[in-house]
């Protein structure tokens, strides 16, 4: 998407005013709509669509050996697939830059025990661990990526089941694991605390959140803050341009107070998922 | 001036040197370049060295894993040597997968190991069938200017001279290990081969430790590596033939350049303690 | 395991044998109590006190620029190469590309790294690069691309800031337009205590939550002194809002700190250079 400078300076202006290209505040999101259980082979699936940005996420969950050097955790993994079709750009090895700077983004905002505990995904000390596989397919880009997958992915987890190990025999060097058979016998991962990405703009002398792709282009710098509960787990600056050490804190300062609400909205938001009707890994 | 006529007729530009006995870079035929060997520096292996021949630089690291011998030789470690020639380097590299020159180094630094049986593959068991060391050694080039297989060879013996190895109490029985970090010993080491790499210039013109200038313009190049006295390995990949006074002319000189090497990786090591 | 057929491989399954050693009982309140103590840290330096730093240029004769830098021990060579045309792309880009390679060594770590460049390598890349766009003028070199190798010899800790350090020396050692000298620091967050450029143990202290601590974390920041802005930000862990905002004033103040050692070094290799074309 290319814009002209008289595009970007209505843009600009918008922005100055408060009354942004779409009639939207500068701390307003575009409406989402959100979908679970979509995925029927995956363990737990969500799909998010943020105005023009759509993004599916799907679980799986399998069993695995813990590493060596963190023998009580389990692992989690990001992989991101950019599409062709989300974006004409993305054809060939065009996303990959991208894929990977969202996929490292969300594994270190994952990293903390204090975001995600990977330690209750250890079912035996040092021999067996669960391990999740998030992969997350860009279905279409209207900006705003970073929080759309946060928001997907988190949703995703919450829906995952955990399937429920009833008992583990160890006999020398061979490991038993008895699965519970009973369908609905299952655990939920705790996501409490998930991080929650917010994307913060600076746009003229102003911040934004949750830009548009023409408010992308008009951007000159941002920064992608990820809040877990009210905690920051990741900041990181994206995209090329530089920024001055008070705008930086004040961009925080926004996309910690956003996130917060963000994150408010989504739990509430699930909670009027209905109890699933047919839960199971064995669906 | 002389920078122009040299990168429009390079190699005219060396004969007139060569023609009056001397290289452009100030050096005769038969002389070497400068050596610095520096070991030990990196505490995270368990044995390093770099070592620079004029502006060739190489360093040398070595880690050693626990690993099961194999079953045809259950009394035998391993050693895994693999040369990087990094984009970092030198403009000629490009990232991916090793190159083929990249490739060759590495065989035959792996053949010059096998052969001068500088360290036996015995002395990394641990117990016969069930555990032994497997030492990685990794070298990595830091700048490219010729003669590298020397600096290799230079790189690897200052880096096993100073390899120390865990003591590690085994329990056959339970296949439990305990490894006491702090008591390690050091890795004997049977002999030091030395490498000279010579290069032919123009069908006539014999040179010893070439640069990369020199390398790309040569028409053959031959490696001699010497353990002690004896010859142990000769690289000669194509080009020019060298007749039999040539190349024992070479082994003579290589065996001089040998003493001195041997001189300079004991000081070295020595100066360590 | 897949077999590289391009290297020589060893045997199938290896085991570092750091694994095996006596297990250290100490908890890891006191494990990090023992590395800083009242504001003194093991290697007796204060929170805020870097490391002694070398750093020169010049180290590779076959690259354009290059640069070397000892962080405590921490030890990082980067070397810059001449623009080349952007491969593989067909549309004309109005401003110049950076690319970046950071790479551990194999032995530079305490576990063994492999020879291909793993997600954390791939990160770091793309933390570089963009640490490093902001301080290139890259519309002087339209359509073109500049290479960037860090290569890490021994990682002490703060690896990152160390090559974003020596990559903007490089840089400016190969005469690449810029706008400004780049440093850049790491900081850790433990237990309420701010440690200014990590060494390896503490970084990993910082990287995990001690029983009760209120926050943990990781702070990167480069600086572009002159104009005061910050080029490249990246923390992880679990802080609040304050203490992400007092690490920014930290830090900032931690990257002045080392700009006139950088402004020496470039002042050292001018005059050199002068004095050898008389």
């Amino acid at each position: 998407m290319a814009l002209c400078e008289a595009e970007k300076t209505f843009v600009l202006h918008g922005v100055e005013e408060n009354f942004r290209i779409d009639g939207r505040e500068r701390e307003d999101y575009r409406p989402m709509e959100l979908e679970t259980s979509i995925v029927s082979h995956a363990f737990g699936s969500a799909r998010l669509r943020l105005a023009n940005t759509d993004v599916l996420v799907a679980v799986k969950i399998e069993v695995d050996i813990p590493f060596p050097e963190k023998p009580n955790e389990g692992k989690i993994e990001f992989f991101v697939d950019c599409s062709a079709n989300a974006t004409p750009d993305f054809e060939g090895r065009g996303g990959e830059d991208l894929a990977i700077e969202l996929s490292n983004s969300l594994s270190t905002a994952y990293q903390s025990s204090r975001a995600f505990d990977l330690s209750k995904l250890c079912i035996l000390k040092g021999r067996k661990c669960w391990k999740i596989y998030v992969d997350i397919l860009l279905l279409e880009c209207g900006g705003n990526l970073f929080d759309a997958v946060s928001l997907a992915v988190k949703a995703a987890l919450w829906n995952a089941q955990l399937p429920l190990v009833k008992s583990v025999h160890v006999d020398g060097n061979n490991i038993e694991m008895d699965v519970s058979e009973e369908l609905y016998d299952c655990q939920k991962l705790d996501i409490k605390n998930a991080p929650v990405m917010v994307t913060v703009c600076k746009i003229g002398d102003y911040c934004i959140v949750d830009p548009n792709q023409a408010e992308e282009k008009c951007s000159v710098g941002s920064i992608v803050v990820a809040v877990s509960g009210d905690r920051l787990s990741t900041v990181l600056q994206t995209g090329a341009g530089s920024l001055h050490p008070t705008t930086l804190v004040e961009s925080m300062k926004l996309g910690h107070t956003v996130g917060q609400r963000l994150n408010q909205a989504l739990w509430e938001a699930l909670q009027q998922i209905p109890e699933d009707q047919d839960v199971g890994f064995l669906k | 001036m002389a920078v122009e006529y040299k990168t429009l007729h390079p190699q005219k530009y060396y004969n007139y040197y060569l023609a009056n006995n001397i290289r452009p870079d100030g050096r005769e035929f038969d002389k070497y370049r400068p050596i610095v060997l520096n070991v030990n520096s990196v505490e995270t292996a368990d044995g390093s060295a770099i070592c620079k021949i004029g502006q060739t630089t190489v360093i040398c690291g070595i880690k050693a894993e626990f690993c099961r011998p194999k079953a045809e030789t259950p009394n035998e470690g391993f050693i895994v040597p693999n040369l990087e020639l990094p984009p970092l380097c030198s403009p000629k590299f490009k990232p991916g997968p090793p190159s083929d020159q990249a490739q060759v180094l590495s065989q035959l630094i792996a053949d010059i190991i096998k052969n001068s049986n500088c360290v036996d593959l015995k002395d990394l068991c641990l117990h016969p069938d069930k555990l032994a060391w497997c030492l990685f050694i990794d070298f990595i080039c830091l700048d490219f200017d010729g003669a590298i297989i020397d600096a290799c060879i230079i790189a690897l013996m200052g880096a096993l001279k100073t390899v120390t190895l865990p003591t590690v109490d085994y329990d056959a029985a339970l296949d439990n290990k305990l490894v006491n970090i702090e008591e390690r010993h050091p890795l004997k080491i049977y002999s030091t081969p030395v490498s000279t790499t010579y290069i032919i210039f123009d069908d006539k013109y014999i040179l010893t430790d070439p640069t990369v200038e020199e390398e790309n313009l040569c028409s053959g190049l031959v490696t001699i590596v010497l353990n002690a006295d004896e010859v142990c390995c000769v690289h000669k990949p194509g080009g020019t033939a060298l007749n039999e006074g040539q190349l024992f002319d070479c082994i003579q000189k290589s065996k001089k350049r040998s003493k001195y090497i041997n001189e300079l990786i004991v000081s070295a090591v020595k100066a360590l303690n | 395991m897949t077999i590289d057929h391009k290297r020589i491989n060893g045997p199938e399954e290896t085991i570092p044998y750091e694994l095996f050693q006596k297990l250290n009982t100490k908890s890891l309140t006191t494990q990090f109590n023992e590395c800083s103590k009242d504001g003194i840290r093991k290697d007796k330096r204060k929170t805020d006190e870097h490391r002694k730093i070398f750093i020169t240029t010049g180290v590779v004769s076959q690259a354009k620029g290059s640069s070397y830098i000892e962080l405590g021990n921490t030890k990082v060579i980067v070397s810059v190469f001449d623009p080349r045309e952007i491969p593989n792309r067909t549309d004309y880009s109005l401003k110049g590309e950076i690319d970046c390679e950071f790479k551990f060594a194999p032995f530079s770590c305490p576990k063994r790294k492999l020879q291909q460049q793993d997600s954390e390598e791939k990160h770091y890349s793309a933390i570089m690069k963009q640490a490093l766009e902001s301080a290139v003028c890259r519309h002087e070199f339209p359509n073109f691309q500049v290479d960037i190798y860090a290569l890490v010899l021994h990682n002490g800790g703060s690896a990152l800031s160390a090559a974003i350090i020596a990559a903007g020396l490089a840089l400016s050692h190969a005469g690449v337009p810029m706008y400004d000298l780049i440093t850049s620091v790491t900081l850790g967050l433990q237990n309420g205590e701010k440690l200014v450029d990590l060494t390896l143990e503490e970084e990993t202290l910082c990287l995990s939550p001690i029983a009760d601590s209120k926050s943990h974390g990781i702070v990167v920041l480069s600086l572009l002194s002159t104009h005061e802005q910050v080029s490249q930000f990246f923390q992880t862990g679990n802080l609040t809002l304050e203490d992400v905002v007092e690490c920014t004033h930290l830090l900032t103040k931690a990257c002045k700190d080392i700009v006139p050692l950088i402004q020496k070094t470039l002042a050292k290799h001018v005059v050199k250079n002068v004095k050898e074309s008389i």
